[in-house]
């Protein structure tokens, strides 16, 4: 539906986006992962056809976006939800009434914007004046201005940074009626539970690239101060890493890295849980997929050789095993 | 002589004199007229210089910035010597008339019709125009959004041109030649009745040019405090 081929973005002389291959096939919802300034942004306005990407080129239903009659197609056919989402000097209804006008709509249904509006749990909003809405209301009736211009790709960046619990609701709601609708939602979140939460892919991006890692086994922690090689507070756990970082990040044990044994190994990996397999499933690319519970879940690749070498069921004990260089720091 | 000067001022405002409302009618003429084409040529202007990016954009602002500071007289004289007989626009017939101070107030007010756009949309949120493109705006109203969102800072550069208008004299003087009923303006008149010693005169057109100043001034406070309101 909506892919970035060989991308790269610069802004004033830095590489803010490498993106080989990024595809969102329709029906799907894809979200993508990572630190504040990871590029998530940039790579959402990217396909939003926004922005032009200084080299690379964006696909709409597989076909190259470059002039500006294709690229103004491209932004009728996908629209982005800024994390900070700017309303127009006027009242709510307005600025939705605004938007389709600036399509050139020349009949507005009042009905269509009250729906709207309702779908976000911001039909009381309608009168207010947009610029005395707080963060959360913006976010919600900048979404009800997204949905009433019923895109094919819908893009909402942070969607739930400014949320409080009406927002959540909110967007719980939005993507259930646009699941239904057959809209593409690409979501962008620093919080992982948020983005396995409302998404069915995951993407990671770091310093503007896709990382080929999934981003399973990743874990907000708050880094003693120090440099070099240290224990952090995991759940119940003291995963051994080594970073010069401190403060708040989120730690990833990359689930190749882990290694699955019956009894402990006699091993340079620091990091040494016994747990209990708690799920075994193929992951679709001839390998195994195994989900261990040592007092944090932790997810491991294997071969369906090993599988059969160990004689692993669900409910088996093993020990995972990681080195403390394995463990990535955002 | 001031306190005489301003009483018999009066009494020509009050009782309508046909010379000073006459000389009012034709600056207030040429006020709008020229503030009206010097917008339409430095707010676009302005708007390019102050939205696109391209090669020797900063040369243009230098040389828009150094045309504000434009002395009037010398203003006077290039179009002077355009329109005089001999000039390249000679044949038009111009010199003389108040089309001729029209033209000179206009290349005295385009220049600030576009620093002041160029001031106001170089400032803008930068998410105004992707909001805009974003809902799936074409090109122009995109431009049409962007220019909706300063629109209180376009307004004041309009009001802005046409206090400079209203209130220039060398230019006018040079160009028009201060000839009555024809190109006698409030400010050319204000410098010949004082130079020939008709000082109620003077006052009384002094007054009236106060008055629009005046209007043109709480104009554009009011404006710059909506502005002000809407941004907030």
């Amino acid at each position: 539906m909506l892919a970035l081929r060989d991308v790269t973005h610069e802004y004033l002389g830095r590489v803010v986006a490498d993106i080989p291959a990024l595809d969102l096939p329709a029906g799907t919802t894809t979200a993508l992962v990572g630190p504040n300034g990871s590029g998530k942004s940039t790579v959402l306005r990217l396909l939003a056809a926004v922005e032009a990407p200084s080299r690379g080129v964006l696909e709409l239903h597989g076909r190259a976006v470059r002039s500006s009659a294709e690229r103004l197609h491209a932004r009728r056919a996908v629209t982005l939800v800024e994390q900070h989402p700017l309303l127009f000097d006027m009242t709510v209804a307005a600025n939705l009434t605004d938007a389709l006008r600036l399509r050139g709509a020349r009949r507005v249904d009042g009905r269509q914007i009250s729906e709207a509006l309702e779908l976000v749990g911001a039909g009381s909003l309608a009168a207010r004046p947009a610029r005395a809405l707080s963060g959360g209301e913006a976010q919600r009736v900048a979404i009800a201005r997204a949905l009433l211009l019923a895109p094919q790709v819908l893009l909402l960046d942070e969607p739930l940074s400014a949320a409080d619990r009406a927002a959540r609701e909110a967007l719980g709601n939005v993507l259930a009626a646009l699941r239904d609708r057959g809209t593409v939602v690409c979501l962008s979140s620093h919080v992982l539970e948020e983005a396995y939460r409302w998404s069915s892919r995951i993407f990671t991006l770091v310093d503007g690239r896709l990382e080929g890692m999934t981003p399973e086994n990743l874990f907000r922690v708050d880094l003693p101060p120090g440099t070099g090689s240290r224990e952090v507070r995991v759940g119940p756990l003291r995963f051994s890493i080594v970073t010069d970082r401190s403060g708040p990040a989120i730690i990833a044990v990359p689930p190749e890295d882990i290694l699955v044994s019956r009894t402990p190994l006699d091993s340079s990996a620091l990091n040494q849980f016994p747990g209990r397999l708690t799920a075994i499933s193929e992951d679709g690319h001839g390998r195994i997929r195994l989900a261990v519970d040592v007092g944090v879940e932790l997810i491991t690749r294997i071969t369906p050789a090993s599988l059969s070498r160990l004689e692993l069921q669900v409910g088996t004990g093993v020990v995972l095993s990681f080195k403390a260089v394995a463990v990535r720091v955002f | 002589m001031l306190a005489d000067g301003l009483r018999r001022a009066l009494t020509l405002l009050l009782r309508g004199d046909p010379e000073v409302l006459g000389i009012a009618a034709l600056s207030i003429r040429v006020a709008l007229v020229a503030t009206l084409l010097a917008c339409l040529i430095g707010v676009p202007i302005g708007f390019a210089i102050g939205t696109t990016r391209f090669r020797g954009r900063r040369t243009a602002l230098t040389v828009l910035n150094t045309m504000l500071a434009f002395p009037t007289v010398l203003v006077g004289l290039l179009v002077w010597l355009l329109l005089a007989r001999s000039g390249p626009l000679g044949g038009l017939g111009l010199l003389y008339t108040w089309w001729a101070i029209v033209l000179a107030e206009i290349v005295l007010a385009a220049p600030i019709a576009a620093a002041l756009t160029a001031a106001a949309v170089q400032g803008i949120d930068p998410r105004v125009r992707r909001t805009a493109l974003t809902l799936g705006a074409p090109a122009w109203r995109v431009h049409w959004v962007v220019a909706r969102e300063v629109r209180f800072a376009l307004l004041s550069a309009v009001v802005v041109s046409f206090g400079r208008v209203l209130a220039e004299v060398g230019a006018a003087m040079i160009v028009g030649g201060n000839i009555r009923h024809q190109t006698r303006t409030l400010t050319t008149a204000v410098a010949l009745a004082t130079s020939q010693g008709d000082f109620s005169l003077a006052i009384a057109l002094g007054l009236v040019l106060l008055a629009l100043a005046l209007t043109v001034n709480v104009l554009l406070h009011m404006l710059q405090g909506r502005g002000d309101a809407g941004a907030a």
